[in-house]
């Protein structure tokens, strides 16, 4: 799977979770700060990734992720 | 319900024209942004934000909430930067690590007061201490006032403002006490116990880690707060003891003084555990605490009751000319232990004038007692206790009254707490209650509580109360003198210390140090050869000491260090060569720099005066019983340096062997003012010299005044 399938699925379950609009969502968006996720999410994010990929990624490692980019690529190294 | 566009609820248009202080953003904005406010009910940043806008708050508040249109009907902003409108303050309820993004955007918002309430900084270690500096270097660059962060937040009750911005479930009821916290856990049970006593606050501050501003810049807010009569604070950390102290000076005395009563838990003993001196051992943070606050008019308790007992007597009742108190009871037992806590306090119980004896008698029955305290007999109803009370307070003798009622059957205790309420009315002096017992005089303490008149659950806490606000009226008492410098051979210690290395300084130095800041330090001269001590002997007279001067012998008499009562060249002889034998043979690798000789000192009373450059105090000055009694009795106490010569007297007094010196016993007066004088002489030298980490004078040999005093030993540790 190249990179720009990553990075837009990744934004499909980031606007599905979060429920915000595609047009907030850039790789620089901080999940918290710029898209209002709230602490339960991070959860609710890391197991839809891994529902999405069909991966099981390493959890506490999964919950540093702290922005959209750093999501795309720490997925991409599991797909 | 439709989105609005704000949440603007009624806004004040009177312009204060009152004098702008710089945290007058912080109580009293005129528009709130919170940032990071999400919409899950009963969690903190929905329910800040929730409590802004039940509180009645006058303002303007603005959710900031990424990915949300509105909260809570109200339209959210994504980002700070994003609102029009100017904003006076923001409360952050983000996560830790996004916080300084948000600080960040406050700043080129031209926010300037900003409230964290999140949790994550220097409370969880290293990573926490860098992202507080974080949050410092961003205040610092914008210059924002910051609370917190890990707070519980700011509540302001008054009226005009109105403003609960902080995650306890009720706005506190209006009143003039104001509660400073540095535990926001501890801040919520406060106010739920002072409503449930009637207590409101004027303002109510959890100020959490103390990044920004600090208890002294709130200190000198709520001294010019005129909804603010008293000042409560709760403090766990002291970083900076003489900023404290001195603000509270300025508060707790003079043009519009306001009394302080802190509880300072959180005591740090390691200081105390790694010093080799007197000084050091004896001046852990919370020894210094109880005599520096005592030094600036703040009145440490040890509890919440103790505090809000006090603080509503104070802020309920009228500052009473005296110490003299009448006691008004209808229970004997009560009445007793009331008048021993009374006197045990420091109230005194004055006897009535014959006036007053004879409208008791014409208004009690026969079995009555008519003198203080004044017993109404145990069937008593409200015309005995009213009659009782208004003949009391009418007393010249007497300036305030406690009430204590026991419920027996025919006690019409409301009717009684009536008749209190309408005397108070018009009384002039402090009135203080203690109906005894729990249900059966609940609606009676209801009635008094409304009425302002502080109650008590038992009379000991009222003398207790009462006592306080005395020691508050005594304070404000105090003449306020200003530092006087004496005149020193400053440059003389100077060079001694410049030219010494870390550590203790030689006795010989030391001596010197204290001779050239007047210290009465006896004639004395470090010899090399037995021949140039006996010379030196007989140029001062018999009998004298010798004592070895060497860096690694800090405790000279455990190892045969000092001689003392020589009376003749023969015994200097002989002693001198012994000492270095001995030592030569005990520390054979040790460096003997020589031999001390002076005069014998006169017997007398063992003193020690201790000073030190504290990390959190300054430089900080003990005194107290010396000698070899100081570890065991810890007989000190502690004041700022440097001193005026009030403090000074106040030390000497605060120690428990002033008696002695007054001349216990039939015993000679001590030279108190030398004393003093020493005091003030000490206090100035570790105030120039910064290098001071310990100095004990210990003993200070203090005869009566016509042979006056004499240091027999000093220490001196310096710091890099």
């Amino acid at each position: 799977m190249d990179k720009d399938e990553v990075r837009q699925r990744v934004v499909k379950v980031v606007c599905h979770v979060l429920n915000v609009d595609e047009n907030m969502v850039e790789l620089e968006s901080h999940f918290v700060f710029d898209l209002g996720a709230e602490s339960t999410q991070s959860v609710e994010l890391v197991a839809a990734f891994e529902g999405e990929f069909d991966i099981e990624m390493d959890d506490e490692a999964a919950l540093e992720v702290q922005t959209v980019g750093n999501a795309v690529d720490f997925i991409a190294k599991y797909v | 319900m439709a989105t609005t566009e704000t949440a603007t609820l009624q806004s004040d248009s009177s312009e204060s024209a009152a004098e702008v202080h710089p945290l007058d953003g912080v109580f009293s904005p005129k528009s709130v942004a919170v940032i990071g406010v999400t919409p899950t009910p009963n969690t903190v940043p929905f329910d800040i934000f929730q409590n802004i806008l039940t509180s009645g708050y006058r303002g303007t508040v603005y959710p900031v909430a990424p990915g949300k249109r509105s909260i809570g009907a109200v339209r959210a902003y994504r980002y700070v930067i994003d609102i029009d409108d100017d904003v006076d303050q923001a409360v952050i309820v983000f996560p830790a690590n996004v916080v300084d993004r948000a600080l960040e955007q406050c700043g080129k918002k031209g926010i300037k007061s900003v409230i964290v309430i999140s949790a994550g900084f220097r409370e969880v270690g290293p990573k926490g201490i860098k992202r507080e500096q974080r949050l410092k270097d961003i205040c610092k660059e914008y210059g924002i006032a910051m609370i917190g962060p890990n707070c519980l937040g700011v509540i302001n009750t008054d009226p005009a403002v109105s403003l609960n911005a902080s995650f306890a479930r009720k706005m506190p009821k209006v009143g003039r006490i104001a509660f400073l916290s540095q535990s926001g856990a501890l801040c919520t049970a406060v106010l739920d116990f002072a409503r449930a006593r009637g207590i409101g606050f004027s303002k109510f501050v959890s100020f959490g880690n103390k990044a920004g501003v600090t208890e002294i810049e709130l200190f000198d807010y709520l001294h010019h707060d005129d909804q603010t009569d008293v000042i409560l604070l709760y403090l766990e950390e002291l970083r900076n003891g003489r900023g404290l102290i001195e603000a509270a000076r300025r508060i707790t005395r003079g043009e519009n003084a306001k009394p302080i009563l802190a509880i300072k838990s959180g005591r740090t003993p390691q200081g105390a555990d790694a010093a080799a001196s007197h000084t050091g051992s004896l001046s852990g943070e919370d020894a210094i605490c109880g005599a520096v606050f005592e030094e600036a008019g703040v009145i440490r308790v040890g509890s919440m009751e103790e505090m809000f007992n006090a603080a509503i007597m104070y802020t309920y009742q009228p500052m009473p000319k005296g110490d003299r108190i009448a006691i008004v009871t209808n229970a004997g037992g009560p009445g007793v232990m009331a008048t021993d806590a009374a006197v045990r306090m420091g109230l005194s119980i004055p006897r009535f004038d014959q006036s007053t004896t004879d409208i008791l008698q014409d208004s009690l029955p026969d079995t009555a007692n008519l003198k203080n305290p004044v017993d109404v007999i145990g069937d008593a109803r409200a015309d005995r206790y009213t009659a009782a009370l208004k003949a009391v307070l009418d007393d010249p003798n007497v300036d305030q009254a406690l009430v204590i009622l026991t419920p027996q059957s025919m006690t019409d205790i409301d009717s009684i707490a009536r008749g209190i309420c309408q005397i108070h009315e018009k009384a002039g002096k402090p009135i203080a209650c203690s109906f005894m017992g729990a249900t059966d005089v609940h609606s009676g303490v209801e009635l008094l509580q409304e009425a302002r008149i502080p109650h008590y659950v038992l009379p000991e806490w009222a003398c207790e109360a009462m006592a306080k606000v005395q020691a508050v009226r005594q304070w404000r008492g105090q003449p306020i003198e200003q530092v006087q410098p004496l005149p020193v051979a400053r440059d003389a210690a100077r060079a001694v210390s410049a030219a010494a290395e870390p550590g203790y300084l030689s006795e010989d130095e030391a001596l010197r140090v204290m001779g050239a800041y007047g210290l009465p330090v006896p004639r004395h001269k470090l010899c090399f050869t037995v021949e140039e001590a006996v010379e030196f002997a007989g140029e001062i007279g018999y009998p004298v000491v010798l004592r070895i001067v060497s860096p690694l012998i800090v405790h000279k008499s455990e190892v045969k260090g000092v001689a003392l009562n020589l009376s003749n060249a023969a015994t200097v002889r002989s002693a001198y060569d012994q000492m270095l034998r001995h030592i030569s043979s005990v520390f054979p690798d040790t460096e003997i720099r020589g031999v001390l000789v002076r005069g014998m000192i006169p017997a007398g009373h063992e003193l020690i005066i201790g000073a030190k450059c504290d990390p959190v105090f300054g430089p900080t000055l003990m005194f107290g019983l010396g000698g070899i009694y100081v570890e065991l009795f810890k007989d000190v106490t502690f004041a700022l340096a440097p001193i005026d010569r009030a403090t000074a007297a106040r030390m000497a007094r605060r120690v428990k062997a002033y008696r002695l010196l007054e001349g216990m016993r039939g015993g000679a007066r001590a030279d108190i003012e030398g004393i003093q004088e020493s005091l003030i002489r000490v206090g100035q030298h570790v105030s120039d010299f910064d290098r001071i980490a310990e100095l004990d004078v210990n003993p200070l040999i203090v005869g009566p005044a016509e042979t006056g005093n004499a240091v027999a030993d000093v220490r001196i540790r310096l710091s890099e």
